[in-house]
């Protein structure tokens, strides 16, 4: 059971992660405050188990789509709002994942609280064939190990990816944004532009690890996409660190680490009342982290220093 | 002066009101190309409003302004700084959590590397773009003193070392027109002299053009040839050092403080 439930913990690291990197890129790099992103995970995933199940598409063909729509919604959200001031926009983001959360909920073609099941057959195939390959050397036992290694090599192509590209001069104009916009524009800068860029780039992200929730339960309904996953993302980066990311990987590691570890904790409460105490716990440990190393486990402390 | 005057800046009843507070109440003045031009007045007589409304951070209520030719008159601060003009800032704006390298390097115009689709079409290209960039950043921050802090960032370096940055960083634009709101302010004196020194240097050099906004009347009157007065929201007087010192109306604006409507010289 151990080693199962170990694999299910790094699965969700790693989905997680995937959907912090975009979040890294807004906040990190761009100074963008986006609380939008369970909002544009709930786009990917929805598009993928809606064109699977109602309209026979396939499934990596929907992921495609998924991620086209989820960009397009930023897009929209980006236009809107991103001339707003940085709080303003901040609070529009949320506005935005609450009116996609609603909207799944109560909508007949989401299947309101029903949600969206029997999208994964595909997956499921490849999965089985994932195991037999596994079978040879005897790791056909853990059923989530297919899942876990497809999670991981993508969270690790996109990590280095998005780490090439932040340092190109494209990189570095979004760095300039999150350090002066006003100084930035006046150096020729469309500071607009790139701040839509960022946000779609990251709503892309989302929808990937929306796909990868979707295959991980199975089963989409409203409540996985909660706004908190947003704020789970937040957590994972104030843990790893601002403006890395790689510590994005080690920030996810850790926070499913504590919040599924504890768990396992054998205590005399209530099912509800451990559960409560498990966000306490990651709670306290965040307290502590910002005591004693403020810029997370990978964050630049001079960089923070110099800022302030 | 050449012969041929050749404006690069041409104002024409610029105004913008603040909540009914006229900043700028239908100034009209001119800029010589490669000059160095002074923008003086008492506080409140609009001149950092100015600023913003030349550099796209305002949009003016009426009037035009043109930047060698281009009728810029309200449009983006990034689409007039394409255009040749750049802008410092009375309260410096160094990008902090940046490299004094960065802070240069992202200044550079034409930059192919700064737009996704030309980066992943021709990264080669970025990547000569951007050798050719450090050059120059290397040559601009030798000049001004700040070659040993190439890695450093920009938030660490000293009051006088960020203003030094700031200047270098608009001239790494390839300007036309520089405006400088207050580059002496906070500076010691031989730092304020020695970027007046560069700025000397570089429009001797490269032709370009400087307007300034400058509080010290030793400073305005040794270092430019032009000079222009602005007065609630106009400008008053326009001409030399020498006219301006025994300007009558100059004289008043800075001493009575009250409105100076066209009393004759």
């Amino acid at each position: 059971m151990s080693i199962d439930f170990w694999i299910n913990v790094a699965v969700l690291a790693g989905i997680y992660g995937i959907f912090a990197l975009g979040l890294q890129l807004n906040a990190g790099f761009t100074g963008l405050l986006n609380f939008g992103q369970a909002g544009f995970m709930a786009i990917g995933a929805y598009t993928v188990g809606l064109l699977v199940v109602n309209f026979g598409w396939s499934l990596w063909l929907a992921l495609i789509a998924g991620i086209v729509l989820a960009v397009v919604a930023a897009v929209a959200v980006g236009i809107s709002s991103l001339r707003l001031r940085a709080d303003h926009f901040a609070i529009a983001t949320i506005a935005f994942g609450e009116i996609v959360r609603y909207v799944l909920q109560n909508a007949q073609f989401s299947g309101g609280n029903q949600g969206v099941l029997g999208f994964d057959q595909e997956w499921r195939v490849f999965t089985d064939w994932l195991l037999g390959k596994l079978a040879i050397i005897g790791l056909d036992r853990y059923t989530q190990l297919p899942l876990f290694i497809v999670v991981w090599i993508v969270f690790a192509v996109m990590l280095i990816a998005i780490s090439a590209l932040q340092r190109t001069p494209w990189g570095r104009v979004l760095r300039g944004i999150r350090e002066d916009e006003d100084a930035t524009a006046a150096l020729g800068k469309d500071i607009f532009a790139y701040k839509l860029q960022s946000l779609a780039l990251s709503a892309a992200l989302a929808a990937i690890a929306g796909f990868f929730v979707a295959l991980n339960v199975s089963y989409l309904y409203p409540s996985v996409f909660d706004p908190t996953f947003t704020f789970f993302g937040y957590a994972i980066i104030v843990l790893g660190g601002y403006a890395s990311y790689a510590g994005v990987a080690i920030g996810s590691l850790i926070f499913w680490a504590l919040l599924e570890g504890t768990r396992l904790m054998d205590t005399a409460l209530s099912a509800g009342q451990q559960a409560s105490l498990r966000f306490v716990i990651v709670g306290l440990f965040l307290i502590l982290l910002s005591r004693w190393r403020p810029q997370g486990i990978l964050g630049n402390h001079e960089e923070m220093r110099v800022r302030s | 002066m050449n012969a041929t005057t050749d404006i690069i800046l041409d104002v024409r009843d610029a105004a913008k009101s603040f909540d009914g507070l006229r900043a700028v109440a239908g100034a009209t003045f001119r800029v010589v190309r490669g000059s160095i031009t002074a923008l003086i007045g008492p506080n409140g007589a609009g001149k950092t409003t100015m600023f913003d409304l030349l550099s796209g951070f305002a949009r003016p209520d009426a009037g035009s302004i043109i930047l060698s030719g281009h009728d810029i008159t309200g449009k983006a601060p990034h689409r007039i700084a394409r255009f040749g003009l750049v802008r410092t800032f009375q309260l410096t704006r160094v990008l902090a959590g940046m490299s004094v390298i960065d802070n240069m390097l992202l200044a550079a115009a034409d930059q192919p590397g700064e737009k996704l689709t030309s980066l992943l079409a021709g990264p080669a290209r970025a990547r000569a773009a951007e050798a050719a960039a450090r050059e120059r950043a290397f040559d601009l921050l030798e000049t001004f003193g700040l070659k040993a802090k190439l890695t450093d960032y920009a938030g660490a370096l000293s009051g006088g070392q960020r203003k030094l940055l700031e200047i270098a960083r608009a001239l790494m634009t390839n300007p036309s027109i520089v405006l400088l709101d207050e580059p002496m302010a906070g500076v010691n004196p031989t730092l304020g002299r020695s970027i007046l020194d560069h700025i000397e240097a570089l429009r001797k050099e490269h032709g370009t053009t400087f307007l300034f906004v400058e509080h010290d009347m030793d400073v305005v009157m040794t270092r430019s040839d032009h000079v222009i007065v602005m007065a609630q929201g106009q400008v008053i007087a326009d001409g030399t050092p020498a006219d301006i010192r025994s300007d009558a109306k100059v004289i008043a604006a800075y001493l009575g403080g009250g409105p100076v409507e066209s009393t004759a010289p």
